[in-house]
């Protein structure tokens, strides 16, 4: 007789008994009479093909099957068969990235920086409010507010697209923030707080610069800050490899 | 369907978390089953040996080890009963990961490692068809 060693989480199915006395010449025809002799235990040993489930694991008098001759491998009397499940999880399955080209995010960042700064020279209190209503219509959409320029540039040829696997959400929270600080840089110039709305556009100005010119996200940031301390709607972790707020290496082979 | 911890025991969880941190720290609880319920009485803090570099979001236990552990479940008179593991910067909730991965029967205690602090410890079970995994209470005793 062999014995056959049975876990815990899967005495439930041998009515609690631990170990269990089988017949069988090999592995294989052990566990066979296993099942037979406990039929609620069969599906979890073999899958519906009658394979041996990816997550059992045996041993034979502590050596892994698998290091031998897999279920083919021969019993003797007196021989002890251990069922070990592998355990693993994790916080949260492959992270659902998607391919975000940051080229478009860079011009969406030179034409924040252009048109603001236009806007500052030529006193245009009106360009303030343009550039908060794209940035805000890009936010809603998911896309760079500036995407249809991008598009006309890259067609021309004047850019490479530089797409990387990454979370499109810290770029879509870090473009409503600047909509927002544009919307009330504006409303603080209409009512005459000149010197409080122009420092609201420097703000984004500067933060447009210093993602483009730096590759540093402030945006992004403060979304995955927000993200690490559980706050609503903030769900995502930076991708594997990127430090936050920082563009991610590119996957070879992914897109 | 409860799952008992001592407030040492499960202090010493929440430690093996945030030793850990930013990976996913790992272990195995031992213990007694009184039916559904169950009293988680030791515990054996294990290696994660997923993939570098991936540990952050993953977790596994050796074969292994968990058959050292059996081993040393039961020479204490006691099973294995469950399994505790950390989630560094999300919630100490089940994921699908968790999921597919589970085991019938055994005790799923997560806890959530913020900015490398614990933070919420929760208990998790599979359910029989293994469609989705549910909380179970979990009770903390003052004393061992």
């Amino acid at each position: 007789m062999v014995v056959i060693r049975v876990p815990a989480p899967l005495r439930a199915y041998t009515g609690g008994a631990r170990e269990i006395e089988v017949q069988g010449k090999t592995v294989a025809s052990a566990l066979s009479d296993l099942a037979s002799r406990h039929p609620a235990l069969r599906p979890h040993l073999f899958d519906d093909r009658g394979d041996l489930r990816p997550f059992v694991n045996l041993f034979l008098n502590e050596e892994d099957v698998r290091m031998l001759q897999g279920t083919a491998t021969p019993l003797d009397e007196n021989d002890r068969l251990m069922i070990v499940p592998s355990i693993a999880g994790g916080s949260s399955a492959a992270d659902s990235l998607r391919p975000v080209d940051h080229a478009a995010l860079r011009t969406n960042q030179a034409m924040i920086i252009g048109v603001l700064l236009g806007a500052f020279i030529s006193d245009g209190t009106w360009l303030v409010l343009l550039v908060s209503l794209i940035l805000a219509l890009g936010s809603l959409t998911g896309r760079p507010g500036f995407l249809p320029l991008y598009r006309i540039l890259r067609s021309a040829r004047l850019f490479k697209p530089d797409v990387v696997p990454d979370h499109p959400e810290p770029h879509r929270f870090a473009q409503a923030l600047g909509s927002a600080f544009l919307l009330a840089g504006w409303l603080a110039l209409a009512v005459g707080l000149e010197a409080a709305g122009w420092a609201l556009a420097w703000i984004v100005i500067a933060l447009a610069a210093l993602n483009l010119f730096a590759g540093l996200c402030i945006g992004c940031l403060v979304y995955y800050w927000l993200s690490r301390i559980g706050a609503p709607g903030f769900s995502k972790s930076p991708p594997e490899g990127a430090r936050p707020g920082r563009r991610p290496p590119s996957a070879s082979g992914t897109i | 369907m409860t799952l008992q911890v001592s407030r040492t025991l499960l202090d010493q969880i929440r430690r093996h978390g945030e030793a850990s941190y930013p990976d996913e720290g790992a272990g195995l609880l031992y213990g007694e089953a009184h039916g559904d319920d169950r009293r988680a009485t030791a515990l054996r803090p294990l290696a994660n040996t997923h993939p570098k570099g991936e540990r952050r979001r993953r977790y596994r236990i050796d074969p292994t080890d968990m058959m050292a552990a059996e081993d040393e479940a039961e020479a204490l008179g006691l099973d294995v009963v469950g399994v505790f593991h950390s989630h560094p910067d999300h919630p100490a909730e089940a994921s699908e990961t968790d999921r597919e991965w589970a085991l019938p029967w055994f005790s799923y205690l997560i806890t959530s490692v913020r900015f490398g602090r614990a933070a919420e410890t929760r208990s998790w079970r599979l359910v029989d068809d293994r469609s989705i995994m549910i909380e179970e209470p979990l009770l903390v005793a003052q004393e061992a």
